[in-house]
């Protein structure tokens, strides 16, 4: 038995799961077990409440176009209890259309305007006939950390005040193509296009998510050791 | 056929004696040539054969194998177009190297990817469709599933009075309203609970009214007895059903379709989809269940995605796997197995694997938790994605090899008579060619 547990909220988990985006789950837990923390995973999907005091971490993917549609209604629903939980600063990572949806808007495949949710201040635009697909590395300037990924979105999107990019694109295209910056953080909602997926390439990331759940559900409890958690190379 | 006709034929023939005489190739640059000459030359094809278009993710080489099988116990020749030929230029290429008949109408079953049915119906009229099932694949590739379904549809849509013959188990099938006669094939062989399918599903949105689908059962992934506690949209009645499974082994499998026993001679549940929809067709153009029996008992190696190699003792079977309905189905299948056995990830990550490896992930690979397996390996040239892909599912120290040219001597030091190896498209080729640099296989790519 683990000495702690977390509740891990997977937003639309059986909506949107494309692109082995469920790797960020897997990866959450195998780190987690090194931490002596047990992750329990529970999926929130349409008609279903989400609450924000019931969860210490949130994964929100991304989906097909239509799936997304249909998200992108019910999520209105839940607004208030994802806003909290982003405020209280709950770790959550946002990947693909789950970072639009966080955002105000985005364009749909056939040039429709799709509301997000707007508790993170970015919009996300289409391009004709293209799509960014590729390998991708990227560069956090505050952690000096090297980030590598796979990116595949059409969308363009652009990043608020409020945010900062989770990194500068090295190379690759990154959040739009044009600003060389790619995903975003508010607090501690970290948001991409990555896939590959981003926490089983990038463990740090992981790590740190974990770190700040377990820190903000045992306010007082020693985590040196977890801090000390070596993460090795895996890309 | 028209002079022009004709003489494209004949030009694209004596292409194709040429490749495959000098080159041991050619399958689509014959078709190429032909198309150029005569870009309407399908539609000669077209008049003197009945046509079957398998189209779907899955199954269709298997399926496509197997209804020749079938159809071969009533018509004397059924043209059908080699693996992996299944774009338009392929295809051009089947008929034109055809040998010719002499009586009336031929019968010709064609494996079409699904985003080239609409090239092949603009110039012929199948008599049916059979659709095997949409997944998610390779998605640096192709689309979503709804996408793939109207690229199929585009193409349905010019021959309106083709029987469908359709996977009921699959809920977009059912999902559009079409002139075609449809039959629908599907499992029945469980009692109806109420279930839902796992989170990390796709397609699990009600056509009709948006809501999550129920299941009375579900086979794999997200095919099954389907239907919507909201609104009341339900699997249709089943043409032709199984409605037992005896016997799964990885290379054989027996069950019974409307009551009828058969065995096939090769594993896996996937596969006993793709042998009812053999049947499914078979019955459709007045195929005995008897006959089909026989068609099926044939003591034939069928070639899906998988081959049996002996490597100085040890029986290796090669498995492609490309996306992760097909691996959770390879992998569900391997754990039939009673004997110990080890297993082996090949992941590359060319153009032809799928450039992005993030599907390892939405493969279930902790199952391989339920075995006693006592080695592992990872290679390829992604084998740092793979290795720990096998980590987190508990894996901890597979023997790596990224370079494939050498794999062979590490499985040949595994400890086990028997290895599966799974692999994408590349990492198989080049798998093959050190196999058969080394006299285990002959050249060419079978499966």
């Amino acid at each position: 038995m683990a000495t702690y547990s977390l509740n891990l909220a997977h937003l639309y988990g059986d909506l949107l799961n494309t692109y082995g985006d469920v790797g960020n789950i897997l990866a959450l837990k195998y780190y987690a077990n090194q931490m002596d923390a047990e992750l329990t995973t529970t999926v929130i999907s349409i008609e279903e409440s989400f609450d924000p005091d019931k969860f210490d971490i949130a994964f929100f993917g991304g989906g097909q176009d239509y799936e997304q549609m249909i998200v992108s209604k019910d999520i209105q629903t839940k607004k208030d209890g994802i806003e909290k939980f982003i405020n209280d600063d709950k770790p959550m990572l946002a990947i693909c259309g789950g970072y639009q949806l966080l955002g105000h808007y985005y364009i749909g495949a056939h040039g429709e305007k799709i509301n997000g949710i707007g508790v993170l201040d970015h919009y996300t635009l289409s391009q004709d006939n293209n799509r960014f697909i590729g390998d991708i590395t990227i560069k956090n300037e505050q952690t000096g950390e090297l980030y590598h990924g796979f990116e595949n979105h059409n969308g363009r999107t652009f990043i608020g005040k409020s945010e900062q990019p989770l990194g500068d694109v090295v190379s690759g295209h990154g959040n739009n193509g044009e600003d060389q910056k790619e995903g975003a953080i508010y607090k501690q909602t970290y948001c991409s296009y990555f896939h590959g997926p981003i926490l089983t390439r990038n463990g740090e990331l992981a790590k740190r998510m974990l770190l700040k759940a377990l820190h903000n559900k045992y306010p007082d409890a020693d985590f040196t050791n977890q801090e000390q958690l070596e993460i090795k190379p895996t890309f | 056929m028209s002079i022009r006709s004709t003489v494209a034929a004949a030009a694209g023939k004596s292409s194709y004696w040429f490749l495959h005489t000098f080159l041991h190739g050619g399958s689509s640059l014959p078709g190429k040539i032909t198309t150029a000459i005569d870009p309407n030359i399908l539609n000669a094809f077209g008049k003197k054969y009945d046509v079957v278009i398998i189209t779907g993710t899955n199954g269709k080489t298997l399926t496509t194998a197997l209804s020749v099988r079938v159809l071969q116990q009533k018509y004397d020749s059924v043209l059908t177009n080699p693996t992996g030929s299944n774009m338009e230029q392929g295809i051009v290429t089947t008929f034109i190297t055809a040998h010719k008949s002499k009586r009336g109408k031929t019968l010709a079953i064609l494996e079409v990817d699904e985003a080239n049915v609409v090239k092949v119906t603009k110039y012929i009229t199948p008599i049916a469709f059979v659709f095997t099932n949409l997944f998610r694949d390779q998605m640096d590739r192709y689309g979503e599933i709804y996408t793939t379904y109207d690229k199929i549809l585009a193409g349905v849509k010019l021959a309106p009075d083709a029987t469908i013959i359709a996977n009921g188990d699959e809920q977009i099938f059912n999902s559009r309203e079409l002139p075609n006669p449809i039959i629908y094939y599907g499992f029945n062989h469980e009692l109806a609970k109420d279930v839902k399918a796992p989170a990390n599903t796709d397609g699990l949105l009600c056509p009709k009214c948006n809501h999550i689908l129920h299941y009375g059962f579900i086979t794999y992934a997200n095919l099954g007895d389907y239907f919507c506690p909201h609104c009341g949209f339900r699997r249709p009645t089943l043409n032709y059903q199984v409605n037992k499974l005896i016997a799964q082994t990885p290379t054989s499998s027996t069950f019974e379709i409307d009551h009828h026993e058969f065995t096939v001679q090769i594993g896996g549940l996937y596969n006993v989809y793709n042998a009812l929809a053999a049947y499914a067709l078979g019955r459709f153009l007045d195929v005995s269940a008897e006959q089909i029996q026989t068609a099926f008992a044939a003591d034939k190696k069928v070639f899906g995605r998988q081959e049996v190699i002996d490597v100085d003792g040890k029986k290796v079977t090669l498995i492609l796997v490309k996306n992760p309905v097909g691996l959770n189905q390879v992998l569900d299948m391997i754990l039939t197995d009673k004997d110990p056995f080890s297993f082996v990830a090949l992941l590359n990550a060319n153009y032809a694997d799928g450039i992005d490896t993030s599907w390892i992930w939405d493969g279930n690979f902790e199952k391989l938790q339920q075995h006693d397996i006592p080695a592992f390996m990872t290679g390829g040239e992604r084998y740092k994605d793979i290795t720990f892909r096998l980590k987190v599912a508990g894996v901890d120290d597979p023997v790596i090899e990224p370079d494939l040219t050498k794999a062979i001597d590490k499985i040949k030091d595994l400890p086990t008579e028997k290895v599966y190896i799974l692999a994408t498209y590349t990492a198989v080729l080049q798998l093959r060619k050190q196999l058969a640099d080394k006299g285990y296989i002959k050249e060419g790519m079978e499966a």
